[in-house]
């Protein structure tokens, strides 16, 4: 796995992310490497829903494409912009056209301040050109479910969970932007209200014109909500398809084992058992060539020399394997 | 390593600290050679003494020349005292002053865990509100408010006591008559000690209790005592290590105090006079000791927090 | 720095505990001052007054000699002519308390303002910058601490006199640390959460992200320590004042003191204005920790109690676990939670139930209702808890632990809380083997060896000497299973023992659970959010929602076959794999409902799409339909969409 190759990327893409890489400092002069040259690219409304386990590097990705983490080498790009070039105030005002929604709802809001305040946080610091902010706000609010008049003047506390993460939809909503990047949206929330959510943003992805990045390491949800589906591993891509074909001809051995993980699925997979063994190696000193190669059951000697690179195995979907399903 | 770098740090601390309190002392008004030399000495004379006492020079050339010095325990004479170095000055009067510090900080620990501990049992019960509440009036009492309290009280008015210590024996020669006189100072430096830790471990007992690992040790059916002493209080006594380590230098503050309220011819007696009668060597000597002190006690403190907890050993975190 | 006290120091610690930020309360009910601080507030009030108005108020010259007046004598013992007596030159006493308050509020407001803003900013910037600012704040504060602040104040004095400026500059200095410290811990812990990632990433400016996210959270915190670090003040005054080193102004130190010489004839010239400083501290000291109160919950409001209520019935079977009519009440300051609210469950040997619930439902309240263990709270249970044949809400207390450590295995929700992080693994599993059967250490120590490779950890021998943190989440949960199956018990129950872990790990971890349970033919309990995990590993399900068991049955008959409502909701509003993408889910409206407040009827009514009148006033009965029972009024008929195979086709 552990592909790297970026023969995937499309030409028309809105948002372009090549050859990503993002490494910390850690203690004794080790380094972690999260992110380690990762590219795809999202176009106009698509959905992409990013899948790993925790450790594989999806949220640093995320975060990495939001600049809230330093950028080690490669590009992002939006609409043609090559944002990891920007800094400062540069940075600041590309920021703008990316919003993100965070894993814990409640966490995310600051407790001392009204929800007026939150969701007209952005329009506060950018401006709008709509001609009658409150209104605006009050749109966007409804269309997340919290139309009632007495919401404005009430604080994070006085919400549920869902609640929360409705308000913190709505903020990013108000500043309507090019691409929404989504890190475990719905991981906190009780099954009922995750469906509730999941079903908020299919209607809204409509409405306003979406593009979003969906990370989450539920597989049946990123399934619910996705055009195109990318597999993680320990940094690096495994694979990458329209939903469709991952779900229904998982290629890569990694795919294969998560789904088969899966408690009750229906999916014709041996029992994940025999598709993976052992624990997720350290991310200060990862595998030679592919990084799956010391929990795969088909690694060979190639798959410790030599990296394997993303391949199209069918129109739309790509595999970074040496010996592919 | 974690404990390295506080090492080096705390090295930094005692540098920092005895330079400062040099230029401080230089900025005072007055001339220890003039006072050296005494009231009729011609300048010449002054400025020869200048010379010996090794006061001539740039600030730093002295700091470097006094640092020097004090690492051979050489912390020159003193000014006043004529005849006696400030070293043999301090080694009078150490011990007194380590006696009410040592016999204070068992006592507020001997006090502070079981109290603890109890009250942690039984949040909102008769021992937790009774000592809670004692803790936040004591954290209201000054040391010196507390002397003078508790000498009205168990000196004046039921005499166990005396309000003063007067002709202390040493501790291997009469220790009853020793800790005697020195009980009343003691518990009164204790007391204040006894509400900060006693409300500190309380705060982290009550939280750990409420941990998994907690929870599944009374589901393993131990008794509840096992429980407290072996699961929960060594993860709930970093903070209040902590606090035991830098208390410390409050702690000799509070000393002072109490030495002059109960008339203790140790080292606060001692640097306040010296710093009243100018005798500037004893002041430093004064300064450069206490700073070692509570360097290596904060390293032990250091060393003892890695002890009781195992990631910070590994440096997880 | 160290001033002259244990106080300043002593109390900056404690007042760190006491001023670090905690979760907003939960609701509103909870924020009142409390009628200690109106009594704090108006003793610091009568100061003020006193303070302020002394010139006007009828009050004798503070420093007219008594053998000029004759109006007070020397040492005059407090009575109606001098309130507080005279002092050794029959000077009135009160007139000199009250004069000593005025310094004391001048330099304890200017320095609390003055110090609280400046080591506010600092503590605020450095905190959520961190990096190179904050070391280099911290180790100045190092600094600070270390230094003898004695030696500092008296060079000072000396040096630059000791009017009231130079001592407001000093002590605003000294407190500076103290700001800077709480500040900077709170604001660290603030940054970490996501609404500072969320203002960053929306384009808010670093200095819009520390005025408008950061600063209004720590605005509390350090308001309550500004009453804190004001008695500081006072304090560190009266030291000074005690070793002569004070103001030339009349202040309680000073009065202090002078008076403590005559302490064996007339204690009352040092004892009153004592008295005074020691309540004016108290009321600031109040003060603050109510303000404190506003925005940290009381930790723990109530006692910690456990009682049982009613009698026990029988066992009819003889199954491992037997619950009956079990009701668990919590009594919380909000009112009572009814958590457990009259469950009937058992579970036989070699066989697994799955209780499924989503959160605040109460499954969790139903395995901590079978080991009486509740952490810090006040519960009362009644009902039935039967396991192996001993009561354990009635039984003696020696015969319950007993039972706890050698017939119950417990696993629960999350490995990386559920191991003491200080106790090496080794020390952890031959625990419960040498206190509960008396297995000497060596013998304890070859069975956790043998433990270890049973649930499938590599170099146990290592693992053994290793603490917690050195393992990772699944492995640390293996050590839990370990723990768990250390005595061999007959019943095991699992609290979610998957959900905090990884899906390919979560795999792992339910055949070993399952393996190990089939195997040893014990009886297992396994609580859950979600209805997938129960279904290869089960044989039977409870669902629970707002405290009651609403639908029970075997496994393959409830997926098969769901009546409740409830049951038929959770199934439709999981995303479901066999589902082609971007298929709308049917969700449940509203959220659980409060056990704080049960509402009449069938829990469900609120939610429900198919609740009639009835629904919301008549709580529905079990019905009795082989062993595949629910409380619905209106039960569905239809099979919903399917969330799967049935459970059989699991094990290939």
């Amino acid at each position: 796995m552990a592909g790297t190759g970026n023969g995937h990327l499309r030409e028309d893409a809105l948002l372009q992310v090549d050859e990503l890489v993002v490494e910390f400092p850690a203690r004794r002069k080790q380094v972690v490497h999260a992110v380690s040259g990762v590219s795809f690219d999202l176009a106009k409304g698509e959905t992409l829903g990013i899948v790993g386990e925790s450790g594989c590097g999806k949220t640093t990705t995320g975060r990495a494409v939001m600049r809230l983490e330093r950028v080690t080498s490669g590009s992002v790009r939006l609409n043609g912009a090559d944002l990891t070039a920007l800094d400062g105030e540069g940075l600041r005002q590309a920021r703008r056209a990316m919003q993100m929604i965070f894993q814990d709802p409640v966490s995310s809001l600051n407790p001392s301040r009204r929800v007026r305040d939150i969701v007209r946080e952005g329009v506060d610091i950018w401006g709008s050109e709509r001609p009658n902010i409150d209104d605006w706000v009050a749109e966007v609010l409804d269309s997340v479910g919290l139309g009632d008049e007495g919401v404005l003047d009430r604080r994070p506390h006085e919400f549920s969970g869902g609640q929360c993460q409705r308000i913190n939809i709505a903020r990013a909503l108000v500043m309507e932007p090019d691409v929404l990047i989504l890190d475990e949206p719905v991981s906190a929330l009780d099954v009922s209200v995750q469906a509730q959510i999941l079903n908020l943003l299919e209607g809204l992805k409509t409405k306003f014109g979406l593009t979003m990045m969906f990370i989450s390491h539920d597989l049946a949800v990123v399934k619910n909500i996705s055009d195109r589906v990318m597999v993680m591993y320990l940094g690096k891509v495994c694979e990458i398809s329209n939903t469709h074909d991952l779900y229904a001809n998982p290629t890569h051995p990694y795919s294969r084992a998560l789904l088969a993980s899966i408690p009750g699925h229906t999916l014709d997979l041996p029992p994940a058992g025999e598709l993976i063994s052992g624990e997720l190696p350290s991310p200060l000193d990862p595998p030679s060539g592919c990084r799956f190669r010391t929990r795969c059951p088909r690694a060979t000697e190639l798959c410790g020399t030599e990296e394997p690179v993303l391949n199209e195995v069918e129109p739309d979907h790509w595999v970074a394997c040496h010996h592919p399903e | 390593m974690l404990i390295a770098r506080r090492a080096v740090r705390l090295v930094f601390v005692f540098f920092v600290v005895t330079f400062v309190t040099f230029v401080l002392l230089d900025l005072t008004p007055g001339d220890p050679a003039e006072t050296f030399a005494g009231l009729n000495a011609t300048p010449e004379v002054v400025e020869q003494i200048r010379i010996d006492l090794g006061l001539d020079g740039s600030l730093f050339e002295r700091y470097v020349h006094w640092l020097g010095n004090a690492i051979r325990l050489d912390f020159g004479d003193s000014v006043v005292t004529r005849g006696f170095s400030s070293f043999d000055l301090i080694r009078d009067t150490l011990p007194k002053t380590l006696e009410l510090m040592i016999l204070a900080e068992l006592i507020a620990i001997g006090l502070a865990v079981p109290l603890a501990i109890a009250s942690a049992r039984r949040p909102g019960g008769l021992v937790d509100n009774l000592s809670s509440s004692s803790a936040f009036g004591l954290l209201a009492l000054p040391s010196f408010v507390l002397g003078i309290y508790m000498s009205y009280v168990f000196g004046v008015k039921l005499g166990w006591f005396p309000t003063i210590v007067d002709n202390l024996p040493g501790l291997n020669d009469d220790p009853i008559d020793n800790l005697r006189q020195m009980l009343l100072p003691s518990v009164t430096l204790a007391l204040n000690l006894v509400a900060v830790y006693l409300r500190l471990l309380r705060s982290d007992l009550i939280e750990t209790l409420q941990e998994d690992y907690v929870m599944l040790a009374q589901a393993r059916g131990l008794s509840e005592r096992r429980v407290m002493w072996r699961h929960v209080l060594r993860p709930s006594s970093l903070n209040f290590t902590t606090a035991v380590g830098l208390n410390v230098a409050g702690l000799v503050g509070g000393a002072f105090i109490i030495e002059i309220l109960f008339a203790i011819n140790g080292m606060g007696s001692l640097v306040i006079r010296s710093v009243i009668l100018e005798d500037f060597n004893v002041v430093a000597a004064v300064v450069a000791i206490l700073t070692v002190a509570y360097v290596s006690l904060n390293f032990i403190v250091d060393l003892l927090y890695a002890w009781l907890d195992p990631r910070i050993r590994h440096g997880a975190r | 720095m160290a001033l002259v006290e244990p106080g300043p120091t002593g109390v900056k610690t404690a007042a760190e505990a006491v001023a670090a930020v905690d979760h907003p309360p939960a609701d509103r009910s909870s924020r009142q001052l409390g009628v200690l601080f109106w009594f704090a507030a108006g003793w610091i009030l009568l100061l003020v007054i006193c303070a302020v108005f002394r010139d006007l108020l009828p009050f004798r010259d503070p420093d007219a000699l008594g053998i000029r007046t004759r109006e007070v004598r020397k040492f005059e013992d407090p009575s109606w002519n001098a309130w507080f007596g005279g002092d050794g030159q029959g000077r009135d006493q009160f007139a000199r308390v009250v004069q000593g308050a005025r310094p004391a509020l001048i330099i304890g407001i200017t320095v609390t303002l003055i110090g609280g803003f400046i080591g506010s900013a600092i503590g605020v910037t450095s905190g959520y910058l961190r990096g190179k600012v904050d070391t280099a704040t911290t180790v100045v504060i190092d600094i600070f601490l270390a230094f003898p602040g004695l030696v500092l104040l008296i060079a000072v004095r000396a040096s630059f006199g000791n009017s009231m400026l130079v001592f407001i500059v000093l002590f605003s200095i000294t407190s500076i640390p103290g700001y800077a410290r709480i500040v900077r811990g709170a604001s660290f812990a603030l940054s970490e959460r996501d609404f500072v990632d969320a203002a960053e990433a929306m384009g808010a400016t670093k200095r819009r992200v520390l005025w408008k996210e950061l600063a209004p959270n720590v605005a509390i915190p350090v308001l309550s320590f500004a009453f804190i670090g004001f008695a500081l003040v006072i304090v560190a005054e009266g030291g000074l004042a005690f070793i002569g080193l004070s103001l030339d102004e009349v202040t309680w130190g000073k009065l202090i003191a002078e008076g403590t010489g005559d302490i064996k004839d007339h204690a009352h010239v040092s004892l009153i204005p004592a008295t005074v400083m020691f309540l004016t501290i108290l009321a600031f000291n109040l003060a603050g920790d109510s303000i404190r109160r506003l925005y940290s919950p009381r930790e723990v409001a109530t006692q910690r109690r456990l009682r049982v209520e009613g009698i026990a019935d029988v066992n009819p079977d003889g199954s491992v676990l037997h619950i009956s009519d079990l009701y668990t009440t919590l009594h919380t300051p909000a009112g009572d939670v009814h958590a457990v609210d009259g469950v009937s469950l058992s579970v036989r040997a070699g066989q697994a139930l799955g209780v499924v619930g989503e959160s605040g439902s109460g499954k969790t309240m139903i395995l901590r209702s079978i080991v009486g263990a509740f952490a810090l709270s006040d519960v009362t249970r009644s009902g039935t808890v039967e396991v192996a044949g001993v009561d354990m809400l009635r039984a003696p207390r020696g015969q319950v632990l007993r039972t706890l450590g050698t017939e119950i295995g417990m696993v629960s929700q999350n490995p990386l809380t559920a191991l003491n992080p200080v106790r090496r693994i080794e020390s952890q599993i031959i625990e419960p083997m040498m206190v509960h059967r008396g297995t000497s250490k060596a013998q304890a120590r070859e069975r956790a060896l043998e433990l270890l490779r049973l649930v499938g950890i590599p170099a146990p021998e290592r693992r053994l000497r290793e603490y917690p943190h050195q393992l990772s989440g699944g492995m640390r949960q293996r050590v839990t299973i370990a723990i768990a199956l250390a005595n061999e018990p007959k019943l095991l129950l699992a609290d979610e023992p998957t959900t905090a872990l990884d899906v390919t790990v979560q795999d792992q971890i339910l055949r070993l659970l399952s393996g190990l349970q089939q195997e040893r033919e014990m009886a297992m309990v396994l609580v859950t959010h979600d209805l997938a995990v129960v279904k290869g590993f089960t044989d039977s399900v409870a669902i629970v929602y707002g405290g009651q068991v609403v639908e029970y049955g075997p496994t393959s008959e409830i997926f098969a076959n769901p009546r409740h409502r409830y049951t038929v909701a959770l199934m439709q509003s999981m995303p479901d794999l066999d589902l082609p993408s971007h298929s709308e889910l049917i969700t449940i409206d509203g959220s659980p409902p409060s056990l704080l407040r049960p509402t009449p009827g069938c829990r469900f009514a609120a939610r429900c799409p198919a609740a009639q009148d009835v629904c919301h006033s008549l709580t529905p009965a079990a019905s009795e339909r082989d062993d595949h029972w629910f409380r619905c009024h209106f039960p569905a008929e239809i099979t919903p969409v399917s969330v799967g195979a049935p459970a059989d086709s699991e094990a290939d």
